[in-house]
């Protein structure tokens, strides 16, 4: 059968799908496809050459030769999404296909490090924030008067045997102790009073257990109608919470004397470790020596000018290293102030 | 203080008798902590106090004796072979170490042939029982020794018995005695204290002699010694002590000496008065004794040996004749009692707390006697302990006590009594305290309580509680007695919100620096001298001005830090020995520096300026995963320090150029500026610096003033940008000596609305196609407007104003 030069320009058209075909097939990016989709389908391309034949057609003929020609058209669309999808599977797969030995080292991501008894400062800090205490502070070089004469310890008192002092001058010292910042802060506020004073000291003393600069936190309520209760309540509070996980810890009293505070007190606390039962911790006891306290001695308040009956008030006093020491087991004080960073990067 | 378990119990009257676990746990609780606790007899068991009844020669032996003893009177004789020259006649006793004893050392005593005769166990000597040291024969007991046969041997020698180590506190003067430890044992179990009474006995044991034909006392410094009381004991001898009173000395510390010293130390033990035996006939005559202070030039040969030059605020004792003892710390050499003394006068007195405390000091004699005097000796137990050691020296020496007694007693009026509101022990307390309850309390105390209307009292305490003065003194007592348990856990209603009064400026550098990746190291205030002047700061810099310590315990804590620099580098010196080459620490912490107006040297008159700095080291490497090391440099350190002012929140932050810090390399440092004040400085460590603390390679170091910093109010927002930004490149040539800040300050001179940002991309040298001391760098520029997208033309016009400004202003070429 003769083919009809309608059937002919058909067939050239579809012919024309397949030639594009064949000319991507080797081509791996879109952009040359893109290039040789234009070729094809432009207005100097190939589909517009056989296109002009199409004038020359019967006019009944033509929409066949439309259809014709908008399938090739769909046809080379097709063939380059497909051969894009092909593509993009090809190199997903290559993607996939990749292996990385993720138990080599980690790139470090720098972490620092606070010290050990900053971390647990601030801890302690925020507990007795808590209950609404704020922080205040005080210089280490200090006057006699404030570390000792304005707490009730004159020149020739027993007490000051206690607490060896470096001096700087006569009537300048190292500070022995946080409870100077006490007589500031009772100085320059008048009550209420909440505060707590971390800060460093020093004393004569150097061995196992004692370091001549070691921290302390203070602490120190004036208010009218404070209690010593109100002392243990606040120190049992405090010591659940940092002791405690589960809570349950008691807070026990044994008389003791400080010049500045009247009565005074040890305290101790349930040892969190056996709960009491008695352990090496607390040596058998059942319970963790944590500090001194004590109500304000009227003494302290008639140095700093308060009426000692309208406001009475508690103080009490505990050392960082040695709840740092209890808690995080640090077995030797002199490994907070050696800069060691064996130690210090283990907190 | 040493006491002894026994000896408190003889002093206490207690409804039931305590084991010593509960007499620990009462004082204990009381406030007088027992640090320790001894069995004084728990070295041996299984000796037994026997009977010598018969005794004969070893046949083959002349150094053994063979000696047959019985536990039981009239019981079975057992024949035990001994070594010792010291076996007594029959009828005295010994101590029999039966086999199946133990001795200190772990030995166990068996039936053993000695010198072919079997001896079951042996005869104990002292140092055998891990008593004494006394070796020279076995242990023979007194003949008038009440310990029945058979019983422990730990009766008869005084050891079946607790030592209890007692810390007495500071204010507790009257517990450095047995009677003051058994006043609060009574109190604490609810019994009564036991005093001595003398009386029959100074009756019994007066001799003809009047104590006031033998001794006048003339005192006129009553200040200095209220009370002096002075006993005649005449006719006594000189020998040992009965062994269980010498061994209750021995178990407390003292060393016993002879029966005249031995009865000053052990009624000092007992009531805590020290006494002091003179040797009357070494004495001026008739001996007129006086206190007073020393005068310059005087001297004292003490009881020591030494030869001491006297000061003029210490007490003496005179005679008369001149200084016979230092008072209340040790007496004179020339008075001391001898073998040959018959006659003494024993002093019992009170001397001024200071005084005692000062010379005792000074001369470095803690005695038993000073220690007491130093915490005040109640001036009422003069006489009692006056009359206690004459008793004694009398029944112990084999002499009579003289009537009467010189006394000087010129004791302050009896204190007042103390007022006591139940209301207020109840407010101060938080415990339910009641009428009952401190009535009670105080009775047990020994504190005379008269009712002053409702719920109040008038409290006379004891003369030997001298530190009950005041109704906040009663309470503690009370409470004590009432029991530290009872005390509930209430808390303080919160009456006001707290109001910050420190700066958080320090805590937030920490964070900030531990944030970036830094490890904090905190380290001593103090340092040695050497490694400030490693520094090799100038005299006049107020760092080369440490204020010293007076009495450091090592040249290494002998100064107060100045300057972070150093503890710091010697933390990496010490991290490098442990073998740990990369280092990056910080610390914040104060520095001393002397205030303004103080002297350069020497001791200050004002508190320090302590103000806060921060410091970063850096020294090795960045931490990294594998491969080759990454070494710090200063521009770390510069990030680090950037970093932090930041955080502060610091808004106008830059490094420029500064004068040479000597202790940086004088090529790589900078100053830290904020608002164009200086900071801090960073760079490197200057080589000689760090060889002096033995680092090898460079450390790179910023430190800041954070004194310097405010507390910043809370960040206010920017609005976020709308429209896009634009950025344009320019190439500059330019010489070496100008620094990038240089640039960007002329680029920032330009005040151009439009400009948002300034950035270095690029930085290159070449001495070929630059030329020398030359270097090219591509800056890139960045413009935004807030309202609008920039034209290309509104661009070009900006950027190419600053181009024209940088070739103007700088010797820069456009490339
Ligand atoms: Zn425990």
């Amino acid at each position: 059968m003769d083919t009809t030069p309608t059937d002919a320009l058909i067939s050239q058209l579809d012919r024309l799908a397949g030639e594009f075909a064949a000319a991507i097939a080797p081509l791996d990016d879109e952009q040359a496809m893109r290039a040789t989709q234009a070729q094809f389908l432009g207005k100097k391309g190939q589909v517009s050459a056989v296109m002009k034949e199409l004038g020359k057609l019967p006019l009944a003929d033509r929409p066949r030769v439309g259809e014709a020609a908008n399938r090739v058209k769909d046809a080379i669309a097709a063939a380059v999404d497909a051969r894009l999808a092909a593509l993009a599977d090809a190199r997903r797969a290559a993607d996939l296909a990749r292996k990385v030995d993720l138990t080599l080292p980690a790139r470090p991501v720098a972490t620092g490090h606070l010290h050990l008894l900053t971390q647990v400062r601030f801890e302690l800090v925020d507990i007795f924030a808590e209950l609404g205490f704020a922080v205040a502070e005080g210089p280490q070089i200090e006057t006699d008067w404030h570390t000792f004469e304005a707490l009730a310890i004159p020149k020739d008192h027993p007490a000051r045997d206690m607490q060896d002092t470096f001096y700087v001058a006569d009537e300048i010292v190292l500070r022995t102790h946080t409870s100077p910042v006490q007589i500031r802060t009772m100085q320059a506020h008048p009550p209420p009073i909440r505060i707590v004073a971390p800060g460093v000291v020093y004393r004569r003393d150097d061995d196992a257990t004692h370091s001549p600069m070691f921290s302390q936190i203070e602490g120190l309520v004036v208010d009218r109608g404070i209690r010593f209760s109100d002392l243990k309540g606040v120190l049992t509070h405090f010591a659940n919470r940092f002791f405690g996980g589960s809570g349950g810890l008691d807070v026990r009293f044994r008389p003791s004397y400080f010049p500045f505070v009247e009565p005074g007190v040890e305290v101790d606390f349930t040892c969190a470790f056996c709960r009491g039962k008695g352990c090496r911790l607390c040596k058998g006891t059942g319970w963790i020596e944590i500090g001194g306290a004590g109500m304000v001695d009227p003494d302290v308040f008639a140095a700093v000018g308060i009426d000692s009956e309208v406001y009475t008030g508690f103080a009490f006093g505990m050392g960082i290293e040695r709840m740092a020491m209890l808690r995080h087991n640090v077995s030797d004080i002199k490994l907070y102030y050696e800069g060691d960073l064996r130690f210090l990067r283990q907190f | 203080m040493k006491a002894l378990w026994s000896w408190l119990l003889e002093l206490c009257d207690l409804p039931t008798m305590p084991t010593v676990e509960e007499g620990v746990r009462a004082l204990t609780g009381g406030g007088l902590e027992i640090e320790g606790l001894t069995d004084l007899g728990g070295g041996f068991s299984g000796v037994v106090v026997a009977q010598v009844v018969a005794k004969r020669p070893h046949p083959d032996s002349t150094k053994l004796t063979l000696v047959d003893v019985i536990t039981a009177k009239d019981g079975p004789a057992t024949q035990v072979v001994c070594g010792a020259p010291n076996v007594p006649e029959p009828g005295r006793k010994v101590l029999w170490a039966r086999p199946g004893a133990t001795l200190p050392g772990g030995i166990t005593l068996a039936t053993k042939p000695v010198k072919g005769i079997d001896s079951p166990g042996m005869l104990c000597a002292e140092d055998e029982l891990g008593l004494g040291d006394d070796h020279a024969g076995i242990v023979v007991l007194d003949a008038d020794d009440p310990t029945a046969l058979g019983a422990p041997a730990q009766r008869a020698l005084g050891v079946d018995d607790w030592l209890l180590d007692v810390n007495v506190p500071a204010n507790r003067g009257d517990c450095l005695g047995h009677e003051g430890l058994a006043r609060e044992l009574a109190a604490l179990l609810g019994g009564r204290l036991v005093q001595h009474d003398v009386s029959a006995d100074l009756v019994e044991l007066a001799s003809e002699l009047r104590a006031a034909d033998l001794v006048e006392l003339a005192i006129d410094d009553a200040a200095a010694c209220p009370r002096y009381v002075g006993r005649i004991v005449d006719g006594v001898t000189v020998g040992p002590s009965p062994r269980r009173f010498a061994q209750r000395l021995r178990a407390v510390g003292v060393r016993p000496i002879s029966n005249l010293v031995d009865v000053t130390n052990y009624v000092l033990f007992e009531l805590g008065q020290p006494l002091h035996a003179f040797d009357w006939h070494r004495l001026a005559a008739p001996p007129r004794i006086g206190v007073r202070r020393a005068t310059a030039g005087e001297r004292l040969t003490t009881l020591d040996g030494n030869d001491r030059a006297l000061e003029p605020g210490d007490l003496v004792i005179t005679d008369g004749s001149g200084p016979i003892a230092l008072a209340g710390v040790m007496g004179g050499q020339a008075t001391e009692v001898t073998a040959a003394t018959s006659r003494i006068l024993l002093e019992s007195a009170s001397f001024e707390a200071r005084s005692i405390r000062r010379t005792a000091r000074r001369l470095g004699l803690l005695s038993e006697a000073s220690q007491r005097f130093e915490r005040g000796v109640d001036p009422a137990l003069a006489d009692r302990a006056a009359a206690r050691a004459a008793v004694l020296l009398a029944r112990l020496g084999g002499g009579k006590i003289a009537v009467g007694l010189a006394d000087h007693d010129r004791r302050p009026p009896a204190r007042p009594p103390v007022p006591l509101r139940l209301a207020r022990a109840q407010m101060l307390t938080g415990t339910a305290l009641t009428t009952a309850s401190c009535e009670d309390a105080l009775a047990r105390l020994g504190c005379t309580a008269t009712a002053d209307g409702d719920g109040r009292w008038l409290v006379s305490p004891p003369s030997a509680r001298a530190d009950l003065l005041r109704e906040v003194d009663l309470i503690e007592d009370v409470l004590r007695v009432v029991g530290y348990g009872e005390v509930p856990a209430t808390l303080p209603p919160l009456t006001a919100a707290p109001r910050p009064l420190t700066s958080t400026i320090a805590d937030r550098a920490r964070r900030a620096l531990a944030a970036a990746g830094l490890t904090e190291a905190i380290t001593f205030g103090f340092q040695a001298p050497a490694r400030l002047e490693a520094l090799g700061l100038p005299v006049d810099d107020r760092r080369a001005q440490p204020i010293a310590v007076r009495n450091p315990m090592s040249i290494d804590q002998a100064i107060m830090r100045t300057s972070l620099v150093p503890n710091l580098l010697a933390a990496i010196a010490r991290n490098l020995s442990f073998g740990l080459p990369d280092v990056a620490l910080f610390e914040v912490g104060s520095v001393f520096l002397r205030a303004d107006g103080q002297p350069a040297t020497g001791e200050p008159t004002a508190l320090a300026d302590e103000p806060t700095h921060a410091a970063i080291v850096l020294h090795g490497s960045r931490p990294r995963r594998f491969g080759a090391a990454e070494p710090w440099d200063a521009f770390d350190a510069k990030g680090f320090a950037l970093a932090l002012a930041r955080a502060l929140g610091a808004g106008d932050v830059a490094v420029a150029a500064a004068a040479a810090v000597p202790y940086l390399h004088p090529g790589v440092g900078a100053a830290i500026t904020v608002g164009g004040v200086v900071v801090g400085h960073l760079g490197e460590v200057h080589p000689d610096v760090r060889a002096r603390f033995g680092i090898d390679g460079p450390v790179y170091l910023a430190e800041l003033d954070l004194g310097r910093f405010a507390e910043p109010g809370p960040v206010q927002m920017r609005p976020v940008p709308r429209f896009p930004a634009s950025s344009r490149d320019v190439s500059l040539l330019l010489p070496e000596a100008v620094p990038a800040a240089e640039v960007e300050a002329v680029i920032a001179g330009a005040a151009e609305a439009l400009l948002e940002r300034v950035a270095l991309a690029e930085e290159y040298r070449d001495a070929e196609k630059l030329g020398p001391d030359k270097k090219s760098q591509l800056w890139s520029i960045t413009y935004r407007a807030p309202d609008r997208t920039l034209t290309d033309a509104e661009i070009e016009r900006a950027h190419e104003g600053i181009v024209a400004r940088l070739t103007a202003h700088l010797p820069a070429a456009r490339r």
